[in-house]
C-alpha cells in the first residue's frame, strides 16, 4: 500500500507537533496549567473558538487552512491520539520518574507538551468537523453530529477548564467546625463555608471466618460468613459451626470469654466449634477481629492452623454534616460514597474515615470539589449518551462507499 | 446457587449452543438453530440470575463474574449476527469463544463473596458493566469475522465489509455508552469525570482505535489495513479488560481493581 500525499502531509504535521512538544518539554519542563485559571481559561477558550470559526470560513481561501479540516487531518489526529494513549498506558505515571521517560514527559502525560499539543490538534480537527456539521446539518447523520459536538465540548472543557478545578481535602473531627482544607498541591485553601461533622455512621458486612496457616501466612480460599448463630461451613478439612454470634462484644482483661457489650470499641466475636473430618479432633473457642480497644482472638486448631476473622468490610458509611455558608445559609446533608452534597459551585464527597477505629470513627475525610465547567461537560456527556443510543439504533443497513478524489477531502 | 454448579448449567448451555451451531449448517429451517442457541443462552442466564440472587448483589464485581456475562453476550451476539446476516459459521465461533471463557472460569475459579464495596453501590454499576460486556462481545464477534474475511482466498465482498462495519458501529456505540456511564459514575463517586487511571487510558485507546476504523473505512481501499486495524483494536480491548492486571506500568495504579 502506498501512502497518499495527503496522509504523508498530515502525519508529518503530527510528527512535527510531537517533536516540537518534546523540544518544549526538554527546555521548559512540564506544562503548568495554572495560566488557565479563571478568567484566563475562559478568555483563551473563547479566542480559540473564534479562531476555529475563522479557520472554518477562510479554509476555502487558504489551502493550508483547509488541510486542517480534511479527512487526512482527521485520520492523522485520531491515529496520533491512539499512539499517545498507548504510550500513556505503557508508561507508569509517576511524577517523580526520571531518566529518558521522565525527560520526555511520558511519565506525566497530562502535563506533557507533546501529548497536549497533539490533543489540541485533535480538538481542532474535531471542532472544524463540528462547524462543517453545523453548516451542512441536513446532509449529516444525527449520531455523527451529536458525537462530534459532545466530544468537542468535553475536550474544550477538559483542556481550558483544567486550571479551574479545585479539590480540597478536609479532615473533620466530630463536633469541630472547619472552614479550610488541603488542596491536591498541598496548599491550605479557605472554603466559602464552614463544615461540621455531627455524626459518622457505618454499616459493616457480616464477619467472615477463614482458616489461617500460621507458617505460610496464607488464609483459606473458602470462608464462613457468619450471619447468625448456627451458620456452618467446611473449610480445608475442618467443619466450622458458629455457635454464638455477637455483633458488639468485649472481654475482661483477665478472661478470654467474650460477652455482649454495647460500648465504644466493642468488637464482633463468634464462638466457633471446629471438627476435623479426618482425625475427629474438636476445638472450640472465641474468634474476633478485635478493635482499637481489643486485640484479635484466634482459635488454634493445631500447630499451624487457626481460625481467624479479618476486619469486617464496610457496607455503607455516612457523614451527617452541617454546612453554613458565608451569607449565613444553613444546610444539613447526609453524604456517602456515590452521594455527594452540593453547595453552590462546590460538591462535597465522602472520601474516608479513621480506619483504625472503623465503625467507631469520630473522624470523616471529605473532599470539596469546585468545577466551574461541570455543567458543560455534564450536558455534553448526556448528549454523547444519546448519540450512542442513536448510533446503535441506526447502525444496520448502511453501506460505506470508498470516496474518491475531491469527495474524499471533505 | 453456588459457583460449583456452573459446570452443570454450562454443560447444558454448551450442548444447546453446539446443537444450534450444527443445525445452522444441517437444517434448512433457520429458526431451529436460533431456538437451540437461545435455549443455551437462557440456561446460562438462569445461572447468572441464580448467582445474582445468592450473592445478594449483581455478579459483576470480579473478573470471573464479568467473564460469565461475556460468555452470555457472545452467544447473544452470535445469534443476532446469524439472524441478521445468516452467516452459518458465526454460531460455531461464538460457541467456541463462549466455551473458552467458561473453561477459564472453571479452571480459575474466584472467590465470590457477598461484599460489594461502597464505591460499587451505584445505579451506574449494572448498566456500565452490562453495556461494556455487550460491546466486548460484539467486538469479539467482529474480530472473528475480520479474521475470517482476511484469511479467505478472495477479497471480501461489499456485503461482507458492510456487515463488519455494522458490527463495529454497534460495538462502538456500546463502548461509548459504557465509557460515558463510567464517567458520570466517576463524577458522583470521586468528583472527576476522567482521571487517566490505567483502565481509563486503555479504554480511551480502544475507543479511539475503533473510531479510527470508522473514520478511515470510507477512504481506505486496502482491506489488509482495515482488518489489521480491527484486530489491533481488539488487542487494545484485551489490554483494557484484563491485560492491565499483568501490565507492570499499571500495577497498584488502578482503582478499577476489585
Amino acid at each position: 500500500m502506498t501512502l497518499q500525499w495527503g496522509y504523508k502531509r498530515a502525519f508529518g504535521r503530527c510528527a512535527l507537533l510531537f517533536v516540537a512538544g518534546t523540544a518544549l518539554q526538554m527546555i521548559f519542563g512540564d506544562l503548568n496549567n495554572e495560566f488557565l485559571r479563571y478568567p484566563w481559561g475562559l478568555i483563551i477558550a473563547l479566542n480559540y473558538l473564534y479562531l476555529l470559526v475563522l479557520i472554518h470560513f477562510q479554509k476555502h481561501r487558504w489551502k493550508w487552512l483547509g488541510q486542517l479540516a480534511d479527512h487526512y487531518a482527521c485520520t492523522s489526529a485520531l491515529a496520533s491520539m491512539v499512539v499517545m494513549t498507548i504510550i500513556f498506558g505503557l508508561t507508569r505515571q509517576d511524577p517523580a520518574s526520571e531518566g529518558i521517560v521522565g525527560m520526555l514527559g511520558f511519565s506525566r502525560m497530562t502535563s506533557s507538551w507533546a501529548f497536549n499539543l497533539l490533543l489540541l490538534y485533535f480538538t481542532t480537527t474535531t471542532g472544524l468537523a463540528v462547524m462543517e456539521d453545523l453548516q451542512h446539518i441536513r446532509k449529516r447523520r444525527v449520531a455523527a453530529v451529536l458525537s462530534h459536538a459532545a466530544v468537542f465540548v468535553v475536550l474544550v472543557a477538559g483542556i481550558f477548564g483544567s486550571g479551574d478545578k479545585l479539590r480540597v481535602s478536609v479532615t473533620l473531627q466530630k463536633g469541630q467546625p472547619s472552614h479550610w482544607g488541603i488542596s491536591r498541591e498541598g496548599e491550605q485553601v479557605d472554603l466559602p463555608f464552614v463544615l461540621t461533622l455531627d455524626e459518622f455512621r457505618m454499616e459493616e458486612y457480616a464477619p467472615k471466618l477463614y482458616v489461617l496457616d500460621a507458617m505460610t501466612e496464607q488464609s483459606s480460599r473458602d470462608f464462613l460468613s457468619v450471619e447468625q448463630a448456627g451458620d456452618e461451613a467446611t473449610i480445608d478439612g475442618w467443619h466450622l459451626t458458629a455457635v454464638e454470634n455477637l455483633d458488639m462484644a468485649g472481654h475482661m482483661p483477665d478472661s478470654d470469654e467474650y460477652r455482649a457489650m454495647e460500648h465504644v470499641g466493642a468488637a464482633p466475636a463468634v464462638y466457633v466449634r471446629a471438627r476435623n473430618f479426618r482425625t475427629g479432633v474438636e476445638r472450640e473457642g472465641w474468634v474476633s477481629c478485635g478493635s482499637f480497644v481489643f486485640e484479635p482472638s484466634y482459635l488454634f486448631l493445631d500447630d499451624r492452623l487457626a481460625v481467624a476473622m479479618p476486619r469486617r468490610e464496610a457496607k455503607h458509611y455516612l457523614s451527617r454534616l452541617q454546612v453554613v455558608e458565608e451569607d449565613g445559609a444553613h444546610h444539613n446533608f447526609d453524604i456517602e460514597v456515590n452521594h455527594p452534597a452540593r453547595v453552590g459551585a462546590w460538591r462535597i464527597y465522602q472520601m474516608g474515615y479513621d480506619t483504625q477505629r472503623g465503625r467507631w470513627s469520630e473522624v470523616s475525610v471529605v473532599e470539596c470539589v469546585r468545577d466551574g465547567w461541570y455543567s458543560a461537560v455534564h450536558i455534553a456527556l448526556w448528549t454523547m449518551l444519546v448519540a450512542g443510543v442513536v448510533m446503535f439504533l441506526t447502525a444496520g443497513g448502511r453501506k460505506v462507499a470508498i470516496k474518491q478524489g475531491k469527495e474524499a477531502k471533505q | 446457587m453456588t459457583w460449583d454448579q456452573l459446570i452443570w448449567y454450562a454443560a447444558i448451555a454448551v450442548m444447546c449452543w453446539v446443537a444450534g451451531a450444527v443445525l445452522a449448517f444441517r437444517s434448512s429451517r433457520r429458526w431451529t438453530a436460533v431456538v437451540a442457541s437461545l435455549a443455551g443462552s437462557a440456561v446460562f442466564m438462569a445461572f447468572i440470575i441464580g448467582m445474582w440472587i445468592a450473592l445478594e448483589r449483581p455478579p459483576m464485581r470480579t473478573m470471573g463474574e464479568t467473564r460469565l456475562w461475556y460468555s452470555f453476550f457472545l452467544s447473544i451476539a452470535g445469534i443476532a449476527v446469524y439472524v441478521r446476516w445468516r452467516y452459518k459459521w458465526i454460531l460455531s465461533f461464538s460457541t467456541l469463544m463462549s466455551v473458552v471463557f467458561i473453561c477459564v472460569n472453571l479452571l480459575k475459579p474466584e472467590i465470590h463473596s457477598k461484599s460489594l464495596m461502597p464505591a460499587l453501590q451505584s445505579v451506574w454499576f449494572v448498566p456500565h458493566v452490562i453495556v461494556y460486556m455487550f460491546a466486548y462481545a460484539m467486538m469479539g464477534a467482529v474480530t472473528i469475522f475480520a479474521l475470517y474475511l482476511w484469511l479467505k482466498k478472495y477479497d471480501a465482498t461489499d456485503e461482507e465489509l458492510s456487515a463488519c462495519d455494522n458490527l463495529v458501529r454497534i460495538g462502538w456505540a456500546f463502548l461509548t455508552l459504557g465509557m460515558i456511564m463510567g464517567a458520570l459514575w466517576a463524577k458522583e463517586a470521586w468528583g472527576d469525570f476522567w482521571t487517566w487511571d490505567p483502565k481509563e487510558t486503555w479504554a480511551a485507546a480502544t475507543w479511539l482505535s475503533y473510531l479510527l476504523y470508522l473514520h478511515i473505512r470510507g477512504h481506505v481501499k486496502d482491506q489488509n489495513t482495515l482488518f489489521a486495524l480491527l484486530i489491533f483494536s481488539f488487542l487494545l480491548l484485551q489490554m483494557c479488560w484484563y491485560g492491565i492486571n499483568y501490565l507492570p506500568s499499571a500495577q497498584g495504579a488502578s482503582i478499577h481493581v476489585y
